[in-house]
């Protein structure tokens, strides 16, 4: 537990340089559940501390940074802690223990006046089920947090309307939330909590009720507004595919922990545990790994002309490269050569995707490794580079 | 399921061997006990007859009754004394009575201002406006109804009366429910006393508020909005609760004060199902305001009341037509404002316009009648339907008298008279025990303690006897009720056409007065206990009906195709599938059939059905409190017990 939690608290962050920040949270549903923090039941596991106090453990000792304008991204499956643990973000449950900084703020000791005035400008949230007001036309649902702290009618009509027009939903300002689909509604939840301009969003699990295509639709819209507004968002999802394509940051929740939080690259390429391997072992790690990932110096001997290319390109575009040259491909990030990468590192990525179990790969490579230098050459490797092994 | 299995030519197969193999469950099978106790309680009644009826075997003894009784009515004498100098009335409780007295009668000048047109008019306004012209039409009708049965000045009595009580009933209910909704701790709090409101038969509730508040109409809108308040609370409460919960995080993630959820987000949200409490209120109000004539309410009530002591079906028959329509015409306008079913399709542009000539057209009619001095219908225009009423009451005695009377004197003589001699004259402490044991079996621990103890405390109330013989009488209500409601149920559900004629008719049934029901009742049966048996079984009849049928309606579709893909006949669907399924309903039936008929049994006192209403109509007719009270609080026992004995081991929400 302690191996990712230190990555997770970044040590080179600033104070100033963290939009959130998230020390040690707990939360335990039940009666007198501040009882169990501090006692050595802490360390037992959850279904010990329901067994002995009838108490659920949603979120354990859980600790991150959010760096202003990144997309930070919660994946656990269900009952991991995940909502939970938004929600104590915005307190709309109450964490047990720990502290949450919002911008150096401790959002924990503020009043209720003061968390409203937190939550009315700085902070705004998009809900699973879209938790529209179905008596509101989809103007006055956009234009609810600016009512309830008071902006005049027309003001806020005005802004509304800008945030309708952005969701692409203009027309249907008169409609009711009835009246539209799951997706539309969501772009509707999505423009109420742009109405108010806040700082940080908050994603629960935003488009798990939408269909598959309409989905992609609404993550192409969030990449898109997170790229034009410059917001920061903290984003809850089941689904690895969109923490993938959503995530500068991931962290991953198991029981109510967060086992391991970093790029996506990270995660698929040097899972933390067992548990986190198996859950990014269904994504091909072509797409998600890139150059810089396998980045290595260069063989002694090895031919250094090949092309060059970026050090974000995903595996699956250095493919092609490799396949025109014999020779590795040139990473080079700006003026700077970063290093060298070759057939059998990518190919290698290749065999842990297409085994079940990354560790059979090395496995086998090992064997051959150690058969062809026994002298028994009996099948000639089909690469030229394997030899380089 | 054994039974499905089998080859269809089995002759055994309708005898269902497979719940028959287990010999050894046959004493824990619910009835077998249930008859078991009252074969031992019919075994007591015969040995303490064989005795001689000895005083430790029979009734309960009187001693402590009378003596609370005799403490009762000394209260009642001291309040009468200190009415007008106890520091409590002067300052407290006349002035709600003399305020609420002043609201009845300033709403009733109100009306009479307004005169006859001009009241006419709004109404039909109003009804078009909130429910179409349909309804329009209907209030249109009643209106003429109340003109031309020269019933106008009884008619706006009544509705000045429902009008203040229902205000009351709202004022506090509405506050009350919205508390409800938002406080787990409270709504645990309330929940048990609304239930037992609920369960109150109306006759309970009026002596207590004519000891605080005299005989009169105040006491009439104060025990009339206590009576009709319970589902404003609930239906509140359970309208805020029922707000997504969604809606609610949305809403405070977006900073919302408490004050801002209530007024933006739950009571808009809650406004329909609101608007389906205040309907219950109203038609709440309307049946306990008719019953209230019995402490000195004005109105069609008392139009009722006084016709009926006088036996004269036909004006008993022509205000019952008053109160029929008044409900039916209530029930529709305020249903439609709560179901919000019509879209108005006057631009809004119009509608402005539209609201001030319909003002405009008000006001002028209003001045116009006055200008002529017009106020109440003429009494010279009425047509007078009591006369044929009562002609056609004198064939039906002479036609079909004789075999009514004969049906009723067997009932008497074979049914009624030996349960209640059998639960009158066996040792009471064996009744009890009966009761008790019946609570256990039926329904649990709890219900024991509390069945017994209510019995207890009829005893000790000094009104044995009487309650025993009401309580012949709902048994021998409720097991004909139950065993109606059950067949016609199951016959509505297995037809959809026998469903499509009925439901309306049930619908009409439930929204009207229960003191109507004595009408028909005693033109058939005359007066006795006869009529008023009648009167609470087609009155809880209505209810149990639906119950049933919706009970089995509402068995899920899969289950049944899957048993019938097994090859069960239509009975087999029926007794095995649909009915234990339906269970939850059929329980729920059984408890509200029975608690209606015992309301109903008691204002059947009014009809010479005797027993604990008759008690305490005499108590408030000759200022016996005592008695009146002490009745009052048995016919509650009563209730308290026959509730909990049906409502099963889980508990059920209605």
């Amino acid at each position: 537990m302690s191996t990712p939690l230190s990555e997770a608290v970044d040590p080179g962050g600033e104070a100033t340089d963290v939009m959130f920040s998230v020390r040690n949270m707990w939360k335990i549903f039940g009666r007198d559940s501040d009882k169990i923090i501090g006692t050595e039941l802490e360390r037992a596991d959850r279904d010990r501390i329901r067994e002995e106090t009838g108490c659920t453990v949603a979120v354990r000792d859980v600790s991150f940074d959010v760096r202003p304008g990144e997309v930070f991204v919660v994946m656990g499956l269900s009952g991991s802690g995940k909502s939970t643990l938004i929600r104590c973000l915005t307190r709309l449950i109450e964490p047990t223990a720990g502290r949450v900084l919002l911008d150096g703020e401790d959002i924990g000791e503020a009043t209720p006046q003061r968390l409203r005035e937190l939550r009315r400008h700085k902070m705004a949230m998009v809900f699973q089920h879209f938790g529209l007001l179905p008596n509101r036309k989809i103007i006055d649902n956009v234009a609810y947090g600016l009512e309830v702290r008071g902006t005049p009618r027309p003001e806020r009509y005005e802004r509304a309307r800008e945030m309708i027009e952005m969701v692409g939903l203009g027309g249907y300002e008169d409609s009711r939330p009835g009246e539209l689909s799951g997706g539309m509604q969501q772009r509707v939840g999505l423009a109420r909590a742009l109405a108010v301009d806040p700082q940080v969003l908050l994603f629960d699990e935003p488009f798990s009720a939408l269909d598959p295509l309409i989905r992609r639709d609404m993550q192409n819209e969030v990449t898109r507004l997170q790229r034009e507004l410059d917001k920061t968002s903290v984003f809850i999802t089941h689904d690895l595919q969109e923490a993938l394509k959503l995530g500068d940051r991931i962290a991953i929740m198991r029981d109510g922990e967060l086992v391991q939080v970093g790029t996506p690259e990270e995660v698929v390429g040097r899972p933390a545990n067992a548990y986190v391997a198996d859950f990014t072992s269904d994504v091909a790690r072509t797409t998600v790994l890139t150059a810089r990932w396998l980045v290595r110096d260069p063989y002694p001997g090895e031919r250094t002309d090949g092309p060059v290319t970026e050090p974000g390109t995903v595996l699956a575009e250095v493919l092609p490269m490799l396949a025109a040259s014999t020779a590795p491909v040139r990473v080079v990030e700006g003026e700077t050569l970063l290093g060298y990468v070759g057939r059998d590192d990518v190919l290698r990525a290749i065999a842990e995707d297409q085994l079940e179990d990354p560790e059979e790969a090395a496995a086998i490579e090992e064997e051959a490794v150690e058969e062809m230098s026994g002298g028994a050459a009996g099948q000639s490797g089909s690469s030229p580079t394997g030899s380089g092994g | 399921m054994t039974a499905m299995t089998q080859p269809a030519t089995a002759p055994a197969s309708n005898g269902d061997p497979g719940d028959a193999g287990g010999e050894g469950g046959f004493l824990r099978r619910t009835w077998v006990q249930a008859l078991l106790v009252v074969v031992i309680l019919v075994a007591g009644y015969w040995v303490s007859r064989a005795l001689g009826n000895p005083a430790w075997a029979s009734g309960f003894p009187t001693a402590v009754g009378e003596w609370f009784m005799g403490r009762l009515d000394e209260i009642y004498a001291w309040i009468v004394v200190n009415r007008n100098n106890s520091p409590l009335f002067l300052y407290f409780l006349n002035y709600i009575s003399v305020g609420l007295g002043s609201a009845v009668v300033l709403i009733n000048r109100f009306l009479d201002f307004l005169t006859w047109p001009g009241v006419t008019l709004i109404g039909v306004i109003l009804a078009w406006r909130v429910a179409g012209w349909r309804v329009a039409l209907l209030v249109l009708v009643t209106f003429g109804v109340f003109a031309l049965s020269g019933l106008w000045n009884e008619s706006m009595t009544t509705l000045s009366l429902v009008f203040a009580s229902v205000a009351i009933a709202l004022l506090f209910g509405i506050p009350l429910g919205i508390l409800a909704g938002r406080s787990e701790r409270f709504y645990r709090g309330v929940r048990p006393v609304l239930d037992f409101m609920q369960i109150m038969p109306a006759f309970a509730y009026l002596l207590p508020f004519v000891l605080l508040f005299g005989i009169g109409n105040p006491a009439a809108a104060i025990v009339t909005a206590v009576y009709a308040f319970p589902p404003a609370v609930r239906i509140t409460a359970l309208a805020i609760r029922q707000v997504p919960k969604g809606a609610l995080e949305a809403t405070a993630s977006l900073g919302s004060t408490p004050w801002q959820m209530l007024t933006k987000v739950q009571l808009p949200m809650a406004k329909r199902t609101i608007l389906l409490g205040v309907n219950q209120t109203i038609m709440l109000a309307v049946s306990m305001v008719v019953i209230a004539s019995v402490i000195g309410a004005g109105g069609l009530g008392d139009a009722i009341y006084q016709a009926l002591s006088k036996v004269n079906v036909g004006e008993a028959f022509q205000a019952g037509l008053a109160i029929v329509m008044l409900a039916i015409a209530m029930d529709r306008v305020t249903g439609a404002v709560g179901r919000g079913t019509r879209e108005s399709r006057i631009p809004e542009n119009r509608r402005l316009p539209l609201r001030g000539a319909l003002l405009a057209l008000v006001v002028s009619v209003v001045a116009v009648a006055r200008l002529l001095g017009v106020r109440e219908w003429p009494l010279d225009l009425t047509v007078n339907i009591s006369d044929p009423v009562n002609a056609l009451y004198g064939a039906i005695q002479d036609t079909i008298g004789s075999a009514t009377a004969a049906l009723a004197t067997w009932l008497l003589g074979n049914v009624l008279g030996p349960l209640a001699d059998l639960l009158m004259n066996s040792p009471w402490w064996l009744v009890v025990l009966a009761a008790t044991a019946l609570g256990w079996i039926f329904a649990g621990t709890r219900a024991a303690i509390v069945s017994g103890a209510s019995l207890i405390g009829v005893g000790l109330l000094g009104v044995w006897s009487d309650a025993m013989d009401t309580l012949s009488q709902v048994l021998v209500a409720s097991v004909i009720t139950i065993a109606l409601g059950v067949l016609i149920g199951v016959l509505m559900s297995r037809s959809d056409v026998l469903a499509a004629i009925l439901r309306p008719i049930l619908d009409a049934m439930q929204t009207l007065p229960p003191f109507v029901y004595l009408i028909p009742a005693v033109a058939l049966f005359t007066i006795g206990r006869i009529p008023a048996l009648v009167a609470a079984v087609v009155f809880a009849l209505p209810p149990v009906i639906r119950l049933v049928n919706d009970g089995i309606r509402g068995v899920p579709a899969p289950t049944l195709e899957a048993a019938r893909s097994q090859g069960s006949t239509r009975w087999q669907l029926l007794t095995k599938v649909e009915l234990p399924l339906a269970r939850g309903s059929l329980l729920l039936a059984v408890n509200q059939g029975i608690i209606l008929v015992l309301s109903m049994v008691v204002i059947g006192a009014l009809v010479g059905a005797g027993a604990l209403g008759n008690d305490v109509v005499v108590g408030l007719a000759q200022n016996q409190l005592g008695l009146g009270l002490a009745s009052g609080l048995a016919i509650v026992c009563l209730g308290l017990f026959l509730d909990r004995v049906t409502q099963g081991r889980r508990p059920f929400r209605a």
